[in-house]
């Protein structure tokens, strides 16, 4: 839909709107499975880089960078970091992976969420990182590589229908979607119409209940998005609430972020739009996310 | 491992797997009963002889003790650059862990007194870096 249809449910609207017309800043995590951010930050402002950190969180703002795209150091190339939309390390950090645990990140390529949750486990988990298409999964392989995260194990398919043969302690289902939540950074021709709302929505209707399938009793699964549109995300949310059997869990995290949408379109989403969370462009200069947590 | 002179509490932490042309290092304990497309890091090829791999050893060669060639940071360079090194290898011979001070660069092979790089094409370093 057109930006102007969320005018009712983005706060500060105007300044959404102009911070939306400014380019997004790159950010990045230092990857801690091989140097410690103190080291590698030291020897990339070395060269030129400039950073803003988010608080004491591995999670740095490039403001300036000698290179023109920041991945282009033999840092990067050496797996040291990740460039990561800091909106996007959120849906893991919501996880709260444990080590030795079995994690799986249903819809993964290309890897920032699966080498995030590696690396925030230590390399010490059973990670199944799963997608669709070929060429992300190559995206995704090489990226786990880079990163030397071993506990990756990679499979190809469809996560509305898929087998995985086992089940798992915590479940990501960073969905596709129509990536509203994307488009400062990659700009496209048009919006998302309707029809591609809905084609979405039921797509991550049936991969929610795939999840569910394979959490273990009591396990946790993060469903997240990066686009805006309620029906993508309050709506999936609550029917994985009424119909699947998901309880909505709150989301206990010290980042600027919105509850979530109360009611769209004659839709209400009484019980569960106050534990889900929406972060916005205009809050720290990111990209945009809706995240939400629940417990089988 | 063995070769390099790797501790085995180091290398005891992986699980190892053949399958496919490879030697697959993993640290995840519960292998899905499905068709899987990866598992872990690929730590050797077979191809005749056993060829360690250079993203393998970024994880686990600054434990190396043995057949270790270090290079200062112009050679270094040169090294993923892809070129032969004259001078470096002593009376190595055989596959050696490259690095330089800091860091380490990958696999490479020291064939009758010359260092040959075999850093794969992914990580050859294009001429915009820093
Ligand atoms: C939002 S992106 C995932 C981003 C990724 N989690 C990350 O952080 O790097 C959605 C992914 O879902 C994959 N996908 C689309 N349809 C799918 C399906 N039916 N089953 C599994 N994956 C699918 C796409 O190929 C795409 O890589």
């Amino acid at each position: 839909m057109k930006i102007e249809a969320y005018k009712d449910i983005i706060p500060d609207f105007e300044e959404f709107r102009r911070i939306m017309a400014t380019p997004q800043p790159y950010w990045m995590r230092v990857n801690t499975l091989k140097i410690s951010e103190k080291d590698l930050i030291a020897r990339l402002e070395n060269k030129g880089f400039r950073f803003e950190r988010y608080r004491d969180w591995n999670a740095y703002m490039i403001v300036e960078s000698p290179v023109k795209h920041p991945g282009a150091t033999f840092e990067h190339s050496l797996g040291y970091y990740y460039i990561q939309d800091f909106a996007s390390m959120i849906p893991p950090i919501v996880l709260k992976p444990r080590k030795g645990e079995r994690i799986l990140d249903m819809a993964a390529a290309p890897g920032s969420k699966t080498t995030q949750i590696a690396a925030m486990v230590d390399d010490s988990a059973t990670i199944v990182a799963n997608d669709i298409r070929d060429d992300r999964i190559r995206a995704l392989a090489g990226n786990v590589e880079r990163v030397g995260a071993t506990s990756v194990i990679i499979t190809r398919g469809d996560a509305r229908a898929k087998r995985f043969g086992m089940t798992f302690d915590r479940i990501l289902l960073d969905a596709p979607c129509t990536g509203e939540g994307v488009v400062r950074k990659t700009p496209r021709k048009r919006e998302p119409d309707l029809r591609e709302h809905i084609k979405f929505s039921k797509m991550q209707m049936r991969m929610v209940e795939n999840a569910y399938r394979h959490l273990k009793d009591g396990g946790v699964m993060v469903y997240s998005t990066c686009t805006y549109n309620p029906l993508e995300n309050e709506h999936v949310v609550q029917y994985a609430v009424d119909e699947v059997g998901f309880v909505p869990l709150q989301i206990d995290i010290d980042i600027p972020y919105e509850r979530g949408v109360r009611e769209w379109r004659e839709r209400s989403f009484e019980g569960i739009w106050d534990k889900v969370i929406r972060v916005y462009p205009h809050r720290i200069n990111t990209g945009g996310m809706f995240i939400a947590l629940l417990k089988k | 491992m063995e070769r390099f002179g790797i501790p085995v509490r180091i290398v005891g932490d992986f699980d190892f797997y053949e399958y496919g042309k490879g030697v697959w290092a993993t640290r995840a304990t519960t292998i899905p009963s499905v068709k899987i497309e990866t598992l872990g890091i690929r730590a050797l090829r077979i191809s005749g002889s056993l060829k360690p791999t250079t993203a393998f050893l970024r994880i686990v060669g600054k434990y190396a003790s043995k057949n270790v060639v270090y290079l200062n940071k112009s050679s270094g360079l040169s090294f993923l650059k892809g070129s032969v090194i004259q001078g470096v290898c002593g009376d190595m011979r055989g596959y050696v862990v490259v690095r330089t001070e800091n860091d380490i660069l990958g696999c490479g092979m020291c064939k009758e007194g010359s260092l040959i790089s075999q850093i794969p094409k992914k990580y050859r370093p294009d001429s915009s870096w820093i």
